[in-house]
This record gives structure tokens, C-alpha cells and sequence, in this order.
């Protein structure tokens, strides 16, 4: 079919204004956050199931290549159209459906913002738990299509453990549900979690119920400043081995500090090694007990521990970690930062070693390695920046990366815990998971014979 | 492209907080209204892409309002890059219709509201008090001057028993010009000579427009200041009595986050009444929609963006009070049922 057929095809479906091929819409939905490419042919801003299950049937009918966007805050690649086609942009698909506050439980549609829905259940006591550093941009559709967590994952888990149900519509247009609003249920393969964390691979969610918690009564935060990361690594060992779950466990080296204290200078972070930002909530009592252990078990390898002093600093700190990211490409003018290799998982006691290699690592290719992370569930973002007009430099972050991403599955970790796998990291799947991504491939195969949905990531 | 330019935009690593807080986003809705995605477009022309309709209405939309840099966690530039690409792309004659009516009737009749009548009209019974000389001018801009001449005259009233003359021939500051893209150098050498002739050490404006672009974008060593700050520091001087009332305030983006200005008003207004800050207010406050030649390129965008920051006025409150007359305009276009003040109307009737 012409181009312009499909066009008028796809404007019949969802309305003159929700399509566009110009030229800077294309440019636009080419890329994410990542280095990844692929211009598209139509991006198309639905607003309803029925508009997604005809556009993809149209798809798969045509064999274009159909790929779901979000907000397009991913690093690795997830909501590019490598291979051209039709984008998804599903922000507009931004409603709560239903307030199940009862059944400890909401339906939204995939577009809605995760602050959003934290700013809507908040007046009932309650909130989504996983918390991404994206969180006032990026949307819920692409937190479950990517299992995306954050800072509180360490108590809270995942995107997963949050999904009661989904609304999909498969590749050649059929709508499914899986799931039901029941919080436990045996009935059949758990579907759910075949979708969550797919990345628009197996079919594209249209709806999700999803469990919600009830807020706490207290949070509380703590610094522990450390000579060097991998001291910091071996509090964190100690304090996960007492029986303390803190809701959040974050990693800052020498360098993420000075970002973040060059973003907001109030914050005023002290100079260290490395701080672990601890936060704990629950009860009064909970949370005073909980700070105190923590400080008993760092006080022998800390220089320093302090307690934010009030729910203010509290969230100014957890507002600058959250764009500490970014915020790293203002240590230098000329720099730049650049996702590669930058969200490592490893097994929790492998922490201090790995921090060690990341160390070698950096000395051995002569360019700096910031790390920060979720280093409570062995979560680390490893974050470079580069001077992007340099081809030199983009070689030597390359290789960096790469063995980075080596050294983590040679320890029995992950090439990602949080950001995805897209494009960018799908070479390493094959040495990650061994045969176990034959049986992605074959379900892949079974669920879109034609590959027409998102080709090109997750190795399938 | 300059490399300051293409550094900025290289800056930009599309996290899309931007997304989260671009007013014109908001209402559009399209990744080319956003800031990361004008960066975006802004690369594609240094690459070379044709300059279409749509490349246009990405870089066009902007208005200039700064919240994105504000909050850029990267340290990028938008506002910047998008008024350095109007000014290549008006260079190599690529401009909208509106980009050149703007800089037609500003050159031709120096004002870019194509008003062919007396400028100093407004001064009325005032123009005796108008002297040759003085220590301050006040810069009455093309907004308050044609479209509110009572209030540009009630506010030479309050200011001309300080020393304050006006300019016999003022003409456009040029910030329209400036914003999307034109040339405003005839203009300036125009004000600028009679603003020297004066021999006056301070320009004083009350529009948030005038100011930024008469303080950061003129020559010499003229101080400039907004009423408003003016007016802060003399209020023990006015004999102000206290109104039983709350208002609100709106800060105009190039006279707060652009350029700092937040206590003045807010101690003027505090002097008077009660205030109760709007949803955003101060560094973070939402755009009105109106700036970098949106209200004039694309009218019915500027009205939702309005719209939307008029939703933020407290529930409560019996006044929005701004300190600039194209804020005031648009807002009224948001919302005709809000009753929008400038601060001089506020000054004023504490001072009945």
C-alpha cells in the first residue's frame, strides 16, 4: 500500500490532528533518551483500545512495523522505530479509569504520568510504590512494558509485583485481558508477567489494574558518608544481612555528589567517597528504630552519618538524586551525559567487588566512571559523559560499556535491572540468559508471527 | 549554527523533564512542541533538513517563557537555541507571515501592533510635565501604550514627581523583534539616542517585555529597572492604606525567572492586601502564553496555555495581579470572567 493510502487510512482511524508524517514529527519520535536511531513513517496519538487494535491490525495486515511509545524517557532504545513504521504515541491514552481504593487497587490507561497518579491517589493515602528518577515524565505503559522501578525498589519491588491485570491488544489486533482485580489467582500461565517488561514486543497495553499501598505514617532519611564506594558496598551488605528493609538505598560517588551539589547548591551534600542515602518509612517507632540500626551498623566503616533534618531537605535530596542523571553533564561544559552500560545489576554480596572492577575499569580506559544507583538491590547506574563530538571518545565509551556489561553476567549479574534491554543491549542476551532466549524467541514467533511489533529489540 | 549553539544542544540528552513543564507541550501534545523536541529540530536544520511548515510551527511555538532551562537538569539551552535559529532561518528569509508582519509594522510604524496613531497619546493633560531632562525615563512600551493609555498615564502620575520624563519619539524596545527572530537595531539606536539625550542614569518600565530586553539587550551603562522595583523601594513614601481583600499574583516570565524580579511585587502587594501564591509562583510560575510572538503566530495555542494557568488561580482570591500588560491581555483571554489587575491598579486603590 502507498504511503499516502496508509495515511489517509491511519487519519480514518484516529482523526486528522492524532496523525502525523511532517517532517519535525518524524525527527521528534526518532529517538529516546538513548543513542538509538530509526525514523518512522506516521506517528499516530490514539486515544482508545478500539483506535490501537485497528491501527495494529492495519499493521500487522501491511506488515509495518508498529512501535509503542510512552513518553519516550527510555535509555535504551525501547521506543524507537528501527526498523520505520508506525509510533504509538500513547500519552494521550492518560485516564484513571476506575479508583478502586477498596479493593486496594486502580485501572488506568498506559498514558497517564507516574506522578500523576501518585499526585490522584495521594488524597486517599495511598500511592503507586515504584518510583523511577523519570517519575513526573514518564508514564505508567511504559513503566510496566519496561518492569521500570527506582529508588524504593529495594522494599517495594518492581512494576511487576504491581500488576493485577492488562489490557492488550495482541498483533493482529486482538484485544485480551489478563489478570483479574483478585490480588491472587492461579487460573493459567501468569500472563502478566509475560507482558510486563516485554517492551511493546508481544502486543501493546491498552489498560492495566494495579495494585496500590497505603502511604506511611513516617519516612525518614540518613547519610553515611564513606572513604570509597566499596566501603559504602560493604555497609550496604551489612545493613540488607541485619533484617532492616529500608524503603530506599541509594549509592552517590565522589562525582554524583558534586553534580548535585552543582544542581542545587542548598542541598549542600557533604564531600565524601561515596554517601548512601538511606531512607526508612513505616510507623513512628518503625522508623526510629529502623534509622538508629542503620547508624549502628555504618558508624564502624562511615566518616560521617547524618539524619535530613526535616521532610523539606528530605525531599529536595530525593528531588536532586532523581535528576542526578542528567544533572552529571553540567560538571563540564563540553561534556555530555551518554546512557551506555549505565544499569548493571549484580547479586547484593557481589556489590563491593563490582564497585572495585568499575574502579579498574575506569583506570584502565582513562575515563570517568560516576556511579550511582539502587545500590540496595545491586541495582548500579554507571554514568559516563563524553564529549560527543569526539569520535575517540564515543569509541572509548563503547568498549567501556561493553565490559562493563561483560563483568556484570561473568558475576551472575544483568545487563539491566530497570532501563530495559531495546536495542542497545540486546547483543548481550544470548550471553545473559543462554538457551532461555530460544524460548523468548519461540514465544515471540508464536505470539507475532510477523514480526511486526517493535522488531529489532530484546534479542527476539 | 554557532558552537555555543550546538553545545547546548548537544546538552540535551532528552530525559524529557522538559515534557513535564513546557506550557505549549501541555496543550499541544506532539513531541515538536515540547523543548527536547525543538532541540531536536534545531539539530535537524544544522543537518540540513528542509525548513517545511512543520519546522516552523516547532520553533515558532516556543514562548520564550524559560521554564525549561530553569529546570533543565543538563544544563541545556532552549531558549536560547530557538531564538538563535529564528534569527538564521529569518536571515536566509525563511520567516512566517507573522514573523514579517511583526518586524514590517514595527519598522514601519514602530510598534508592532500597526497602531499609525499619536504613541504619546496617553500622556494627555500630562504631557506639560514631560521635561527634556531628567534623572529617570520611563519607557511606556507599545502594549500600554496603545492598548492601555489610562494606566500608562496613571503610572507617569505616580512615577514624574521622582524625576521622571518620557521619550519624545519612543518606538518599539524591539523585543518582539528579538524573540522571533528580526533584527531590532533600528530600533534601539533610535530609543537609545533619545534615551542619552535625556541624560537620565535610569530607564524605568512596566512592562516585563521592555525590561529584559532594554536591560540585557541594549548598550551602554543605562541602569534599567521595572516599576515595580521602583516602586518597592519608595513605598514608605505613598501613604498606603491597607484593602480588606486577597489577590493573587502571576509573574511575568522575563521579568521573574528571567531576570530575578520576584520580592518587588510581592512586597507591594503585601504592603496593600493579602496575597496567596498561585499553583507555580516565583522560578517554577507557568507561563501566560503570550511571549515569543506566540499570541500573534498561533493566537488560539497562546488562549489555551492562558486557559491553563488561569486554572491555577486560588479559589479564593478577589484579584489576579500581574506587572506587564501582555501577561494582563492574555490573561484576560484565558479567562474573561477573571478580573486581572496591574500593580499600579492595585497601588491605586490603596491610594484612593
Amino acid at each position: 500500500m502507498k504511503k499516502s493510502d496508509l495515511l489517509n487510512i491511519l487519519q480514518e482511524i484516529a482523526g486528522n490532528e492524532r496523525v502525523s508524517a511532517s517532517s519535525a514529527e518524524l525527527y521528534c519520535y526518532s529517538c529516546d533518551a538513548s543513542q538509538v536511531r530509526g525514523m518512522p513513517d506516521f506517528v499516530v496519538r490514539p486515544v482508545s483500545t478500539e483506535q490501537v487494535s485497528k491501527i495494529v491490525r492495519l499493521a500487522n495486515k501491511e506488515e509495518i512495523p508498529v512501535t509503542t511509545r510512552g513518553a519516550g524517557t527510555g535509555m535504551a532504545g525501547g521506543a524507537v522505530p528501527l526498523e520505520g513504521g508506525i509510533v504509538l504515541d500513547m500519552s494521550s491514552m492518560n485516564r484513571i479509569l476506575e479508583m478502586d481504593i477498596g479493593n486496594l487497587q486502580v485501572t488506568i490507561e498506559p498514558g497517564i504520568i507516574q506522578e500523576k497518579l501518585n499526585e490522584a491517589l495521594e488524597p486517599y493515602g495511598f500511592f503507586f510504590p515504584p518510583d523511577p528518577g523519570s517519575s513526573a515524565m514518564c508514564t505508567l505503559g511504559g513503566l510496566i512494558a519496561n518492569n521500570g522501578s527506582g529508588m524504593r525498589s529495594v522494599k517495594y519491588g518492581t512494576t511487576k509485583n504491581y500488576v493485577l491485570g492488562l489490557e492488550v491488544v495482541m498483533a493482529d489486533g486482538t484485544v485480551v485481558n489478563t489478570g483479574s482485580k483478585v490480588t491472587k489467582s492461579v487460573a493459567g500461565y501468569s500472563l502478566n508477567d509475560l507482558f510486563v517488561g516485554s517492551e511493546g514486543t508481544l502486543g501493546v497495553i491498552t489498560k492495566a489494574t494495579l495494585k496500590v499501598r497505603a502511604l506511611p505514617k513516617e519516612r525518614s532519611v540518613l547519610l553515611a558518608s564513606f572513604d570509597d564506594p566499596e566501603q559504602a558496598g560493604q555497609a550496604v551488605v551489612k545493613v540488607l544481612s541485619s533484617g532492616l528493609i529500608p524503603s530506599a538505598c541509594e549509592i552517590l560517588d565522589r562525582n554524583i555528589i558534586e553534580a548535585i551539589n552543582t544542581y542545587d547548591p542548598n542541598i549542600g551534600l557533604p564531600k565524601a567517597g561515596a554517601i548512601l542515602m538511606f531512607e526508612v518509612d513505616g510507623t513512628e517507632n518503625s522508623v526510629r528504630e529502623g534509622i538508629e540500626m542503620i547508624r549502628d551498623i555504618c558508624s564502624p566503616l562511615a566518616t560521617s552519618i547524618r539524619a535530613a533534618s526535616d521532610k523539606k531537605e528530605r525531599y529536595e535530596i530525593w528531588a536532586a538524586r532523581r535528576l542526578v542523571g542528567a544533572a552529571v553533564s553540567r560538571l563540564d561544559p563540553l561534556y555530555t551525559r551518554v546512557y551506555l552500560g549505565e544499569d548493571i545489576g549484580v547479586p547484593i554480596k557481589e556489590l563491593p567487588g563490582m564497585l572495585h572492577k568499575i574502579r579498574e575499569i575506569s583506570e584502565e580506559f582513562d575515563l570517568p566512571i560516576m556511579t550511582y544507583g539502587h545500590i540496595g538491590d545491586g541495582n548500579l547506574h554507571t554514568g559516563m559523559c563524553i564529549d560527543v563530538l569526539d569520535e575517540k571518545q564515543w569509541d572509548k565509551l563503547s568498549k567501556v560499556a561493553d565490559k562493563i556489561h561483560r563483568t556484570a553476567i561473568g558475576i551472575g549479574g544483568t545487563v539491566t535491572a530497570e532501563h530495559g534491554v531495546g536495542s542497545s543491549r540486546a547483543e548481550y542476551l544470548e550471553l545473559e540468559l543462554g538457551n532461555a532466549l530460544d524460548v523468548m524467541i519461540l514465544i515471540k514467533k508464536a505470539l507475532d508471527p510477523k514480526g511486526t511489533l517493535n522488531p529489532g529489540k530484546m534479542g527476539v | 549554527m554557532s558552537e555555543s549553539d550546538m553545545r547546548s544542544i548537544l546538552k540535551c540528552i532528552r530525559c524529557g523533564t522538559c515534557r513535564s513543564i513546557c506550557p505549549v507541550f501541555d496543550v499541544v501534545g506532539w513531541e515538536s512542541a515540547s523543548s527536547r523536541g525543538r532541540m531536536l529540530v534545531a539539530h535537524g536544520i544544522s543537518q540540513g533538513m528542509e525548513v517545511d511548515q512543520s519546522v516552523f510551527d516547532s520553533i515558532n511555538t516556543c514562548t520564550t517563557c524559560g521554564l525549561c532551562e530553569q529546570m533543565c537538569p543538563s544544563g541545556a539551552a532552549p531558549v536560547k537555541v530557538v531564538e538563535n535559529v529564528r534569527r538564521q532561518l529569518a536571515l536566509q528569509g525563511k520567516m512566517s507571515d507573522t514573523q514579517k508582519e511583526l518586524r514590517f509594522e514595527a519598522l514601519d510604524k514602530g510598534n508592532p501592533l500597526g497602531e499609525a496613531k499619536d504613541r504619546m497619546a496617553w500622556l494627555g493633560d500630562s504631557k506639560e510635565d514631560v521635561t527634556k531632562q531628567a534623572d529617570y525615563v520611563f519607557f511606556a512600551g507599545c502594549m500600554a501604550s496603545y492598548r492601555y493609555p489610562e494606566l500608562t498615564k496613571r503610572t507617569f502620575d505616580i512615577l514624574k514627581k521622582y524625576g521622571v520624563t518620557v521619550l519624545e519619539e519612543e518606538v518599539c524596545c524591539g523585543s518582539p523583534l528579538l524573540r522571533t527572530g528580526s533584527d531590532p537595531s533600528e530600533l534601539v539606536s533610535k530609543n537609545m539616542r533619545q534615551i542619552k539625550k535625556t541624560g537620565a542614569h535610569t530607564i524605568i518600565t512596566g512592562c516585563a517585555g521592555c525590561f529584559t530586553t532594554l536591560k540585557n539587550d541594549y548598550p551602554g551603562d543605562v541602569k534599567v529597572v521595572h516599576v515595580v522595583e521602583f516602586l518597592a523601594d519608595h513605598l514608605d513614601e505613598m501613604d498606603l492604606k491597607k484593602l480588606d481583600m486577597k489577590v493573587t499574583y502571576h509573574d511575568p516570565c522575563h521579568l521573574g525567572r528571567c531576570n530575578g524580579v520576584f520580592d518587588a511585587p510581592r512586597q507591594i502587594i503585601r504592603s496593600i492586601c493579602e496575597l496567596e501564591e498561585m499553583k507555580s509562583n516565583r522560578e517554577k510560575s507557568k507561563c501566560c502564553g503570550a511571549g515569543g510572538g506566540v499570541l500573534k503566530g498561533y493566537p488560539e495555542l497562546s488562549r489555551e496555555i492562558s486557559k491553563n494557568r488561569v486554572e491555577e488561580i486560588p479559589k479564593d482570591v478577589d484579584y489576579l495581579v500581574t506587572a506587564c500588560p501582555l501577561c494582563r491581555t492574555n490573561l484576560k483571554r484565558g479567562d474573561p470572567r477573571v478580573d486581572v489587575l496591574d500593580i499600579i491598579d492595585l497601588l491605586e486603590m490603596a491610594m484612593e
